[in-house]
């Protein structure tokens, strides 16, 4: 992980004109955060190895709960223990979790937010542009490159309180 | 590490301006000057085209300086000058040795002090079989001491003990700063800057005309005291949810984007901790023995602040004006009660009146600068935490232009570098001018305190080898210090121009717009002020 390294957001959702709505809806954050798509679980470890192996990393996981196979939260509760996912901002888009489900997210996965489907474009983007300036806080020195698709009023809040940039 | 093509370039270039003044032989400047003019190309294309962070290059600076031209280095360490005594010949009349005239007719005499002065001779015979020639000199008598070779590289040249330049990282001006650094960091901390806005800003309204001209005079009083940089970041915070309200393609978000940025640039003339350039400008004065207190900085300094202040508000209202009728204002923020942050609006109101009040008390604003060190810390107002995160590069930065021009000013490379371009034969007004436009033109391209450490010290050995009156000194270097914070032409100007820009509410060519106007105007301005208030005042 370096200052120059991209910064992904990974969108697992199974069906198929799902994921083509949410990718759309993510438009805006593209140019400065590559968006890559998986179908299910297996897919999107594949994935996140082969970008963190690129000297890349997964910023945000937009994660559907029912996928086949391993399900959405028992993903997320991995990427927590793997040292390259741990500070990932993850989110659970879903219908179907149920209660239980739920609650072992919050609680194992140190979940971040859940958005309920159906979403609102406004609402999912608004999510995704307050997780990245968290992971971006996180993980960053340089937030100046960030203030133009990010929250502006708490990164130029961070530059004042770290004092990052100095006068020359 | 890895440099792109710029930096390798600049990397490559720096390491040729270093070699080229030590192999050839310049014409006027003898081995001290040469030495110096080596640090000087390094340390310029350094700074300029950054392969290594600038303040890298200052300490670099340091550490060459001591190597090359202290009387401790690599050169000067144990060489001691060849003397001769003079033998009486007849009354006023003396025998030296042929070598210790120069071409000129000059003698260097000895002061007890251990320092050469150039005296000049007449020759009445020379003996060139014993190597000796017969002077007139009024000023001789039989225990001076002369160089006995002219040609011994001490002859003409007192190098500096190394704790002059090692001294520079705690100069006197680097401690005024650092108790305006630690002020400033207390009141990050303490959200104090934030509060105040807050109260300041409530008188003026929700017209957007007064609303922008109420943010500047509060950015640029809180970037008098604190960095134009942090001043700016927090007054961003403040006018995003301002912007939001406003429509999109109201050309008043322009006007807003930029207000901060510029007002904070301007601001930092005011005082002499507002910006780094005016430590380099204080510390060359110093060194010809020239203080000005705080107090007489902001006479010289406000007048001037407040004009730009007006014109930069003037043209963004001109450039950008608003289409909405009022403007909400709100910051959320309350003052913190908490014991400490008592302290600390007490030591900070204690030391910013004895700083503006300093010529009716007499104490040094650099000793008053140790109050809110010392304040702040014994009370753990400021802990070990807050400590190490003081901007300790950027007084490094400052400490190595400091060191830069004692140097210039002591080998005499700034003279001769004067000597080449010819500015000493110039009038007051023009120079002002020339001096001016260098100033803001550099600055805009390079680190304002980078343009200060180079120019600075070229203008106080301009002021002083013409003939011009006493105060032409204090006012060119002053030009020069004012002209380089006036630069908010690009996004590289200056870092709270980069923040603006950041947030891509402007436009690069939005801000060239406005920022020309305003960089013209403020030499023009500061040009009038040279001529007619400033001479005034000494």
């Amino acid at each position: 992980m370096t200052e120059s390294s991209n910064i992904y957001i990974l969108v697992i959702e199974d069906e198929p004109d799902v994921l083509d709505a949410l990718v759309r809806d993510l438009e805006s954050f593209e140019d400065m955060f590559p968006v890559e798509m998986a179908e299910d679980a297996e897919e999107a470890e594949q994935l996140i190895e082969s970008i963190c192996e690129d000297g890349h990393e997964v910023g945000l996981a937009l994660c559907d709960h029912v996928l086949p196979g391993k399900n959405g939260v028992d993903l997320l509760i991995e990427m927590t223990k793997w040292e390259n996912t741990k500070q990932t901002r993850k989110v659970l888009v879903t219908g179907q979790a149920g209660l239980e489900d739920t609650v072992k997210a919050v609680n194992e996965a140190g979940l971040h937010h859940y958005i309920a489907k159906p979403w609102d474009k406004e609402q999912l983007e608004a999510v995704v542009k307050k997780q990245l300036t968290e992971y971006v806080l996180r993980t960053r020195k340089d937030l100046l490159s960030f203030m133009s698709k990010l929250d502006q009023e708490r990164l130029a809040d961070a530059i004042h309180d770290r004092g990052s940039i100095s006068d020359s | 590490m890895t440099l792109n093509k710029v930096q390798i370039t600049g990397l490559v270039a720096g390491g040729i301006g270093f070699v080229v003044p030590l192999l050839i032989n310049i014409p006027g400047l003898a081995l001290a000057g040469s030495l110096a003019l080596s640090i000087f190309l390094m340390a310029a294309v350094f700074w300029m085209f950054e392969p290594i962070p600038i303040y890298a290059t200052s300490l670099l600076v340091i550490l060459l300086q001591i190597l090359l031209l202290s009387g401790q280095g690599l050169i000067y360490s144990g060489k001691k000058l060849p003397t001769a005594t003079p033998e009486s010949v007849e009354s006023q009349q003396w025998n030296v040795p042929s070598r210790a005239l120069t071409a000129d007719g000059k003698l260097y005499l000895l002061r007890d002090d251990g320092e050469t002065v150039a005296r000049e001779v007449e020759v009445i015979a020379r003996d060139e079989e014993a190597g000796m020639v017969t002077v007139e000199a009024p000023f001789l008598y039989s225990e001076s001491r002369v160089a006995a070779d002219v040609t011994h590289p001490l002859a003409e040249f007192n190098p500096n003990p190394y704790s002059d330049f090692m001294g520079t990282l705690a100069d006197p001006i680097i401690i005024l700063f650092l108790g305006g650094f630690s002020l400033a960091g207390a009141a990050v901390k303490y959200k104090l800057d934030r509060n105040l806005t807050r109260i300041l800003l409530a008188p003026f309204g929700k017209r957007p005309g007064f609303i922008i001209m109420g943010l500047m005079s509060v950015t640029a009083l809180l970037s008098a005291f604190m960095s134009n940089t942090a001043t700016t970041a927090m007054m961003m915070t403040v006018i995003i949810p301002i912007i939001a309200q406003t429509q999109k393609g109201d050309p008043v978000r322009i006007g807003l984007a930029l207000s901060i940025p510029f007002a904070a640039n301007i601001g930092g003339i005011a005082t002499p901790i507002g910006t780094p350039p005016n430590a380099i400008v204080l510390a060359n004065l110093a060194q010809q023995g020239i203080s000005i207190s705080f107090g007489y900085w902001m006479v010289l300094a406000l007048p001037l602040v407040l004009i730009m202040l007006l014109v930069a508000w003037a043209v963004l209202n001109w450039f950008f004006p608003a289409n909405t009728e009022s403007i909400e204002l709100e910051i959320k923020e309350h003052f913190r009660t908490s014991s400490k942050a008592y302290i600390l609006y007490g030591i900070f109101l204690l030391t910013v009146l004895l700083w503006i009040t300093s010529s009716l008390h007499g104490i040094s604003s650099t000793i008053v600068a140790l109050i809110p060190v010392v304040g702040l810390t014994l009370t753990q107002v400021l802990e070990k935490e807050d400590i190490r995160e003081l901007p300790w590069e950027v007084l490094w930065l400052m400490a190595g232009g400091i060191s830069l021009g004692i140097s210039m000013e002591n080998t005499g490379l700034a003279s001769w570098m004067i000597q080449q371009i010819g500015w000493g034969a110039m009038s007051v007004t023009v120079l002002f001018l020339i001096f001016g436009i260098v100033g803001l033109v550099l600055s805009n391209f390079i680190s304002n305190t980078v343009t200060a450490s180079l120019v600075v010290p070229l203008a106080m050995t301009t002021a002083m080898s013409s003939a011009t009156s006493g105060f032409s000194m204090i006012v060119l270097v002053l030009v020069v210090g004012v002209s380089a914070s006036l630069a908010m032409v690009l996004p590289i100007s200056t870092p709270p121009n980069a923040i603006a820009m950041s947030t891509e509410m402007v436009t690069t060519r939005q801000m060239a717009k406005a920022g020309t106007v305003i960089g013209i105007v403020g030499v023009v301005v500061t040009l009038g002020y040279a001529l007619f208030y400033w001479p005034i005042l000494f």
